[in-house]
C-alpha cells in the first residue's frame, strides 16, 4: 500500500529524518513509535504533502507521491487526522464533517456518508448544530476521525490520537480504529504512548532522532527488552 | 431626514470599504494597505471610460470592477505571495504601502491631478421622501451596500466556498488536509475584495469627485470604519461603516466642514483605546461567546 524508501526530510538546512524506509501493507495497522522530536509528525506531514522531502521516495499503490499537493492525495484516498485533532472550532460539528468531504462533488454520496458517520457517532449527531470548540477532547477526536472518513479513504493516518485524552476515552478511540480496520481501511499510527497502539498493530517501527532503530511485529517489539526499556516505557 | 440619508449613503461606502479590508484580513491576517488605491483606481478608470469613451454608468462600473479584481490579484501575487510564510515576516506592510504609492502616481500620470466631476447614477434624479429631497443615487448606494453585505454573509455562512474561507482563516494547514487549496481561497478573497473596493469607489466618486487623492480622503475612512467595527470582522465592518457615516453627517451640522474629517479619526482613536477589538467586541454583543478551544 505505502512504501517509503530512503526518505530524508529537512527543515531548512537541518536534517530531521535520515534515510528512513518502511512499509505499510494493505489492510494492516502499522505503528511508528518514538519519543518527542524523533521526527514522527514530520514523516506524516511529508506523506500527506504538507512538507516536501529532501530525498527519497514515497510509493502509494505503486505511484511516487513524494511531491504531490495535499488535495491530490485526498483524492487518492490518503487522509491524515492531525496531532491535537485540529478541528475547526468556530464551525459547527456538521460543517466540520462537510469540510471533510470538501473534495467530494456528489451531493448524494456526501449525504450517505454523513448518515453513516452519524450512525457510528451518535454523540456527534446530537451535537451537530453545536460549534466544534465546545466539544470535549474525546468528542473532538471522534469528529476529527469522522471528518477524515468522509471521503472514504484507503489509508488513514493518525498522529497521536491518544494525545491529551483520558485513558478510558483512549480505549474508545482504539476500539473505533479496530472497527475501521475491519472495514478494509489500512491504518498508520504514530504514538508516544505505545501500549494501546501496539495492541491493535500488526507491525511496528521505533524511531529515534530521525532513524529507525527497530522494526518488527508487535510481539517482537514486546519481547525485545532493550527496546522496551529504552524507548517505550512499560508495555 | 436629508442628513440621515446622506449619512447612511456615505456610511454604506465606508461599510463597503471596511468589508473589502475585512475580506482579506479575516482570511489572511493581512491588512491590505494598498486597498484604498484600488478604490481610487476603480473610480478613476470608470470616470475615464465615461468621460472619454462615453460609456454609460453601469458598463463603466463593470469594467472598473474587472480592473480592480485584476489589480488586487496582481498586488497579492507580487506584494504578498512572494514573501513566503506570512507568520515569519511583516514585509507585506512595506510592499503594500509601496504598491499604494505606485498606483497613486500611475493614476496621477494617467488621469491628471484635477479632481474630476463624476456623473451620478440616474442622472442625479431627485425624489421626495418624507418631505426631504433625496437623490436616487444615494438610495442606490445604500441598497447596493446592503445587498452586497447580506450576499457576502450568506455566502460565508451557507455555502461550501464560505465554509472553506472560514476554515482557511482559522487553520490554513488543516484546510489543506481537507483538500482545500488555501492558496486559491485566499486569491479569491483578494479578488472579491477588489470588486467590492471598485463598487465603493465608483459609487462615492460623484459625491467626492474623482481624483488620485481619493486614496487618502476616502480610503482612510475605510480603515476608520474597519477599526470601529473590529478588524477582520465583516459584520462589524457594516456597523462601523454606517455608524461612521451617521456620526459624520450629524456632526457636520454643528462643526465646520474642515474639522469634519478629523472627527472620524478622533472617534477611531477613542474606540481603539477603549475597545481595541472594535465595537463588536463590546460585552453586550458577546453574551453567548464560548469559543474556548480545547486542544
Amino acid at each position: 500500500m505505502l512504501k517509503v524508501e530512503n526518505l530524508t526530510i529537512a527543515y531548512g538546512k537541518t536534517e530531521v529524518v535520515h534515510h528512513v524506509s518502511f512499509d505499510v501493507k494493505k489492510g494492516s495497522v502499522v505503528t511508528i513509535a518514538g519519543a518527542n522530536g524523533a521526527g514522527k509528525s514530520t514523516i506524516l506531514n511529508t506523506i500527506v504533502g504538507l512538507h516536501r522531502p529532501k530525498e527519497g521516495s514515497i510509493l502509494y499503490k505503486g505511484e511516487d507521491i513524494a511531491r504531490k499537493a495535499p488535495d491530490k492525495l485526498v483524492y487518492k484516498g490518503i487522509r491524515l487526522v492531525p496531532e491535537g485533532r485540529q478541528i475547526f472550532p468556530e464551525h459547527t460539528v456538521e460543517e466540520n464533517i462537510l469540510l471533510g468531504a470538501y473534495v467530494e462533488k456528489d451531493a448524494k454520496k456526501i449525504r450517505d456518508r454523513m448518515d453513516e458517520m452519524y450512525d457510528r457517532f451518535p454523540r456527534l449527531k446530537e451535537r451537530r448544530k453545536q460549534i466544534g470548540g465546545t466539544l470535549s477532547g474525546g468528542e473532538q477526536q471522534m469528529l476529527a476521525i469522522a471528518r477524515a472518513l468522509m471521503t472514504g479513504p484507503d489509508l488513514l493516518i493518525l498522529d497521536e490520537p491518544s494525545l491529551g485524552l483520558a485513558p478510558i476515552i483512549v480505549k474508545d478511540v482504539f476500539k473505533l480504529l479496530t472497527e475501521i480496520k475491519q472495514t478494509g481501511v489500512t491504518i498508520m499510527l504514530v504514538e508516544q504512548m505505545v501500549d494501546n497502539a501496539l495492541s491493535i498493530s500488526d507491525y511496528a517501527y521505533v524511531l529515534e532522532t530521525g532513524n529507525i532503530v527497530f522494526s518488527g511485529t508487535k510481539d517482537e517489539v514486546k519481547n525485545s527488552d532493550d527496546i522496551v526499556k529504552a524507548y517505550l516505557g512499560n508495555v | 431626514m436629508q442628513q440621515l440619508i446622506f449619512g447612511l449613503a456615505n456610511g454604506s461606502i465606508y461599510a463597503l470599504m471596511a468589508l473589502s479590508i475585512g475580506m482579506v484580513s479575516s482570511t489572511t491576517g493581512i491588512v491590505n494597505f494598498a486597498y484604498a488605491s484600488v478604490v481610487m483606481m476603480g473610480a478613476m478608470v470608470s470616470w475615464w471610460l465615461m468621460v472619454i469613451y462615453q460609456f454609460s454608468y453601469i458598463p463603466a462600473l463593470f469594467v472598473a470592477i474587472a480592473v480592480s479584481i485584476v489589480l488586487n490579484i496582481v498586488i497579492y501575487e507580487t506584494c504578498v505571495k512572494k514573501l513566503g510564510n506570512l507568520l515569519d515576516n511583516v514585509g507585506w506592510i512595506i510592499t503594500l504601502f509601496g504598491a499604494s504609492i505606485i498606483l497613486d502616481n500611475i493614476a496621477r500620470m494617467l488621469f491628471g491631478t484635477e479632481p474630476q466631476a463624476f456623473p451620478y447614477l440616474f442622472g442625479g434624479k431627485m425624489v421626495t421622501f418624507f418631505g426631504a429631497n433625496i437623490m436616487l443615487h444615494e438610495l442606490m448606494m445604500i441598497t447596493i451596500a446592503v445587498v452586497i453585505g447580506v450576499a457576502y454573509q450568506t455566502i460565508i455562512k451557507k455555502t461550501r466556498f464560505g465554509r472553506a474561507v472560514r476554515a482557511v482563516a482559522f487553520r490554513p494547514a488543516t484546510s489543506e488536509l481537507m483538500g482545500i487549496k488555501s492558496e486559491k481561497i485566499i486569491l479569491s478573497c483578494f479578488a472579491m475584495a477588489g470588486a467590492v473596493a471598485a463598487i465603493g469607489g465608483v459609487l462615492i466618486a460623484p459625491i467626492t469627485f474623482a481624483s488620485y487623492t481619493m486614496t487618502y480622503s476616502i480610503g482612510l475612512k475605510g480603515f476608520a470604519a474597519a477599526v470601529l467595527g473590529g478588524f477582520g470582522n465583516t459584520k462589524g465592518a457594516f456597523i462601523g461603516g454606517f455608524l461612521l457615516g451617521l456620526i459624520e453627517a450629524f456632526i457636520s451640522i454643528f462643526v465646520p466642514a474642515g474639522i469634519k474629517d478629523s472627527i472620524s479619526f478622533v472617534i477611531m482613536i477613542i474606540v481603539i483605546i477603549f475597545l481595541p477589538g472594535g465595537i463588536m467586541s463590546a460585552k453586550i454583543f458577546n453574551r453567548n461567546w464560548s469559543a474556548a478551544e480545547k486542544v
